[in-house]
């Protein structure tokens, strides 16, 4: 059998750049998404929301809106008890975790501004908000809890009454000698840190049409979702409709980064009326709408701290973070996986002795935060890197030299890191010294201290990552969350020759269909042009985990590698029968049975296959024709495939604006087997993006009341073109070998550790007056804030951090 | 949002008091007053309908006048429901003093707003806010300004009394 990397034969894909299959249809604008379905007798929903953070359910009344023209029914959250089951956002391996049982719609009080309230289905989306405007809600307002620190404080105000206070789950890491290694060290560097909440603002807004046919009992859900057997799971067991009957379409979607995984009330709502008014109802968000009920992410204080020895060796680490995750934790993934791969992850490039790290998650009346792309490796990152650049100033040392002293030396694998992490096989030194090359570090740095005569302020930022992929069922199964962290690939052999693929894993804009093609054909010997990939129906496709992750690549990857080698064989092996030989010799090249070595060709697939399917007559006695395998391939061994990498920026920081100008970014990123070069480069700069993003612009603001004041693309600011530098990027390829494919994942690491980068850029830049911050996004305000130009008006954006306790 | 500024109104300080205890004046100043009632001798109930960056929103409110100093000062507590563009609450505190030919009205006004208002136009209620207190007191001087005796300043500033307003206001 031809391995993976076997690139001097026919078909051989894997690691190639071939443009994507089936793009051009996105090009010609006939894509189809959620929004572009219209089912007959479909009715739209429109919700009414919170304008209050906090408040008391007075009085409801609806029945102006439900006279209102086009209405069909007006629901509260009474209506729709009875109709949907509670769910809980808990898992079970986070001990201690609490968050009360969550509703489609509230019973008796609101916990965010934007909360549904009532839902209206209406025969169009306009006469549904028509009749919004018709409904009375008389509400009691009642004191919010915004800030997380004060949140967590015990004088807070519980915001839910069943619990004694707003912790969500706290968990606390030790190795024991912290205090001691603290005390001991030559040079203990600290900063307190705060990041902004932001969310995922996906090209297309959450969308679903729900379709219960009472009379088959058959729930159909075509979703925007990342995951539709994990969905339909849930819709099943709330709604309690047998399985086989709920069947979920994920059509084309327009980006996902974990956002379109969670369950979000307005979709439990739209089911639920579904079922009550026998018709099929669809809800899209729109932009207003998402700003305030699409997941947030990442609103983290923390107060962090590095021990060195004198000879700039790091010794230990020590984190108290707090992070605010607005009134539930989300479900069925829960809210505390973020804050623990922060405590997890802080550090985890390096050689510690030491680690101590204390996660509080607290409630607050905000929207809820979960898991967005690269879920807390960027705080993590950020966290880590900053200190390390804080470390190298105060020993006089060049941060690119103690990053490539301290890290896990390339040799030490298989280590496993102080918070229990397994590592198979990283890269670090590689990387790093792949990166400095890359960049001309040092021409680089005589280029800054250059223009720094001349008054031009340009600062350089270099970041180690790891980064969490692949990751098996001990990341979410164990914790009693019916989440498939294996995946299936069924393959059909078409009496053309030509191959579908039907898999798991799902494709949200990002090019799994291509990845998952090319990995087919190259494996089976066949043009990737024919190869047709079919994912997101769960009537169609098999039992699987789909794409979140990173673990498209990896999984499904090496699924459809395991699925297509046992098609070959199958086909092989009728074909020896055919030719009277034995299935060794043969081999398949371009869709020929041909000989191997000679490659003397005998027969097409078509011709095999039209041999089985139309003339089975023909076929010799005993030969077996079974041209379609279904297959599941799940990850055993390590619990994660990590992959590792460094990131590096390069800006100008103008002292008088406060404006930055991200001049160029670099990544060297070891993703394992890359099969597309095309794709990864894709994924890890759109990441780096969104890392920029969070660096410089994205912040979800909430005034003291708990109002969002920045809900809409007017204000709340995603990095543009315009703004993006040239993204350079170079790889370094350590497949695992936990898999036949070797590949880990890539989607989660431009973002990972592009916003630390550009932290420690900033930084470098204004160090010559003296000033730091440690708070993203850095706006223009908070780094003329830093540098004294402006009185601290920070105020209202600087919080209070968790103290260390000593 | 705190919003304190002055406006100066060319008429004595017990005309200006009159006026801005008046119901009926005060509907026909507040921008986008539909009706105005008084519920009570210290509560108005009001229908406004104001536009607020893109959110253009009917409120129904209770406005509460307490802290009475007569001829000199008052305070005003009101809160509306706007329906699904969200609340707004207002406590301001509204001072007059002599001025030269006339009355300086003071004002300062902490204001609230929350839900869809709060969401997308957060960036411009400072603006809009100015906007609406000028546009107020641009009024109040015209009405004050017409001369007594003409029929519109006769039924604007008749005796308080809301029994006998305007039947669209019932």
């Amino acid at each position: 059998m031809d391995s993976p990397s076997t690139r001097d034969r026919a078909n051989a894909y894997i690691g190639r750049a071939l443009p994507r299959l089936g793009i051009k249809r996105f090009l010609a604008g006939r894509g189809r998404y959620v929004t572009d379905q219209v089912l007959p007798r479909m009715l739209h929903a429109a919700f009414i929301r919170s304008p209050h953070a906090h408040a008391r359910i007075v009085s409801i009344d609806t029945s102006a809106a439900a006279a209102m023209p086009g209405v069909h029914r007006v629901v509260t959250g009474g209506d729709l008890s009875s109709v949907c089951k509670p769910w809980t956002g808990t898992l079970a391996h986070f001990a201690g975790m609490k968050s009360p049982p969550q509703l489609p719609l509230p019973l008796e009080r609101v916990l965010w501004a934007g909360q549904p309230v009532i839902a209206i289905a209406a025969e169009s989306r306009a006469q549904a908000e028509d009749a919004a405007e018709a409904v009375v809600i008389e509400y009691e307002a009642l004191p919010a809890v915004t800030d997380a620190m004060s949140g967590c404080s015990p004088r807070a105000q519980p915001i839910h009454p069943e619990f004694d206070d707003n912790i969500c789950f706290r968990t606390v890491l030790d190795t024991g000698g912290i205090d001691a290694c603290l005390q001991r060290a030559a040079h203990v560097v600290e900063e307190k840190f705060y990041f902004g909440r932001h969310t995922a603002v996906t090209l297309e807004p959450r969308a679903i049409i729900a379709d219960y046919a009472a009379s088959e009992e058959q729930l159909t859900v075509y979703h925007a979702a990342q995951t539709p057997y994990q969905f339909q799971d849930l819709y099943a067991r709330h709604f309690s409709i047998p399985e086989a009957r709920v069947r979920v379409i994920a059509p084309d979607i327009g980006g996902s980064f974990g956002m379109k995984l969670h369950v979000y009330h307005e979709e439990m709502a739209v089911v639920s009326l579904s079922i009550l008014l026998g018709r099929p109802v669809k809800f899209v968000a729109d932009r207003t709408e998402c700003f305030v009920s699409d997941i947030h992410a990442r609103e983290h204080c923390i107060n962090a701290r590095i021990a060195l020895d004198e000879k700039g060796t790091i010794l230990a680490m020590d984190v108290q973070d707090v992070a605010g995750i607005g009134a539930f934790s989300s479900y069925p993934r829960t809210s505390a996986v973020e804050g623990n791969q922060v405590v997890r992850l802080i550090g985890a490039p390096y050689r510690l002795r030491d680690y101590r790290a204390a996660l509080s998650i607290v409630f607050q009346n905000k929207v809820q935060t979960s898991q967005y792309r690269a879920v807390g490796h960027p705080i993590a990152c950020a966290v880590t890197e900053r200190l390390v650049d804080l470390a190298a100033a105060r020993l006089g040392i060049d941060p690119f030299t103690l990053r490539a002293r301290n890290v896990i030396r390339d040799d030490a694998y298989p280590c496993e890191t102080l918070t229990g992490y397994q590592l198979e096989q990283l890269s670090h030194e590689a990387c790093l010294a792949k990166l400095r090359a890359m960049m001309n570090y040092d021409e680089l740095r005589l280029e800054q201290q250059h223009l720094r005569g001349r008054g031009i302020y340009r600062g350089i930022g270099v970041a180690a990552f790891v980064e969490i992929t692949n990751p098996g069922p001990l990341f979410y199964g164990v914790g009693g969350a019916r989440i498939s962290a294996q995946d299936g690939a069924i393959l059909k052999l078409t009496p053309s020759g030509d191959v579908h693929c039907l898999t798991s894993v799902t494709e949200q804009g990002q090019g799994t269909e291509a990845m998952i093609g090319q990995i087919v054909a190259d494996q089976l010997g066949v043009a990737h042009e024919r190869i047709k990939v079919i994912t997101g129906d769960t009537d169609v496709t098999p039992h699987g985990g789909a794409t979140w992750a990173s673990r498209g690549a990896g999984i499904g990857g090496e699924t459809a590698l395991q699925v297509a080698r046992r098609l070959k064989t199958n086909i092989l092996s009728l074909a020896a029968a055919v030719l009277q030989c034995d299935s060794s010799t043969l081999n398949i090249e371009d869709g020929q049975i041909v000989t191997s070595g000679t490659r003397a060709r005998h027969m097409s697939l078509a011709d095999l296959a039209g041999l089985a399917y139309f003339r089975s007559d023909r076929l010799p006695e005993g030969a077996d024709a079974q041209l379609s395998v279904a297959h599941h391939f799940s990850p055993k061994g390590y619990p994660f495939a990590f992959t590792n990498g460094a990131q590096a920026c390069w800006v100008e920081v103008d002292i008088d604006t406060g404006l930055v100008k991200v001049l160029k970014h670099w990544i060297v990123e070891d993703c394992g087997r890359i099969i597309n070069p095309l794709l990864v480069d894709e994924q890890l700069r759109g990441g780096v993006v969104q890392g920029l993003g969070a660096a410089f612009f994205e912040e979800c603001l909430y005034d003291e009341d708990g109002q969002l004041t920045n809900g809409s693309l007017v204000d709340y600011l995603v990095p543009m073109a315009g703004e993006m530098p040239d993204i350079e990027i170079g790889h370094v390829e350590t497949p695992t070998a936990q898999t036949e494919l070797g590949a880990k994942g890539c989607g989660e690491a431009g973002t990972a550790g592009a916003s630390a980068a550009a932290l420690n850029a900033v930084n470098d830049a204004i160090a010559p007056f003296g000033a730091a911050l440690a708070q993203l996004p850095m706006t223009p305000l908070r780094i003329l804030s830093a540098l004294g130009c402006i009185p601290d008006s920070n105020a209202s954006t600087r919080r209070a951090v968790p103290e260390h306790v000593e | 949002m705190n919003l304190e500024s002055e406006a100066f109104v060319p008429a004595g300080r017990a005309r200006a008091w009159s006026a801005l205890n008046d119901p009926l004046v005060l509907r026909e100043c507040i921008p986008g007053c539909e009706t105005l009632e008084a519920s009570s001798a210290t509560e108005l109930r009001v229908v406004a309908t104001v536009k607020i960056g893109p959110v253009k929103a009917r409120f129904k409110g209770i406005v509460t006048i307490d802290d009475i100093d007569p001829g000199n000062a008052y305070s005003l507590t009101g809160s509306g429901a706007g329906g699904i563009a969200g609340f707004a609450k207002l406590v301001a505190r509204v001072t007059l003093v002599d001025g030269d030919g006339g009355t300086i009205i003071r004002y300062a006004a902490q204001a609230q707003v929350g839900g869809k208002l709060a969401q997308i136009g957060a960036r411009v209620i400072d603006a809009t806010a100015q906007a609406l207190a000028r546009s107020f007191f641009t009024r109040f001087c015209e009405v004050l300004s017409a001369a007594p005796g003409q029929p519109a300043a006769q039924s604007i500033l008749a005796p308080r009394c809301a029994d006998d307003a305007d039947p669209a206001v019932q």
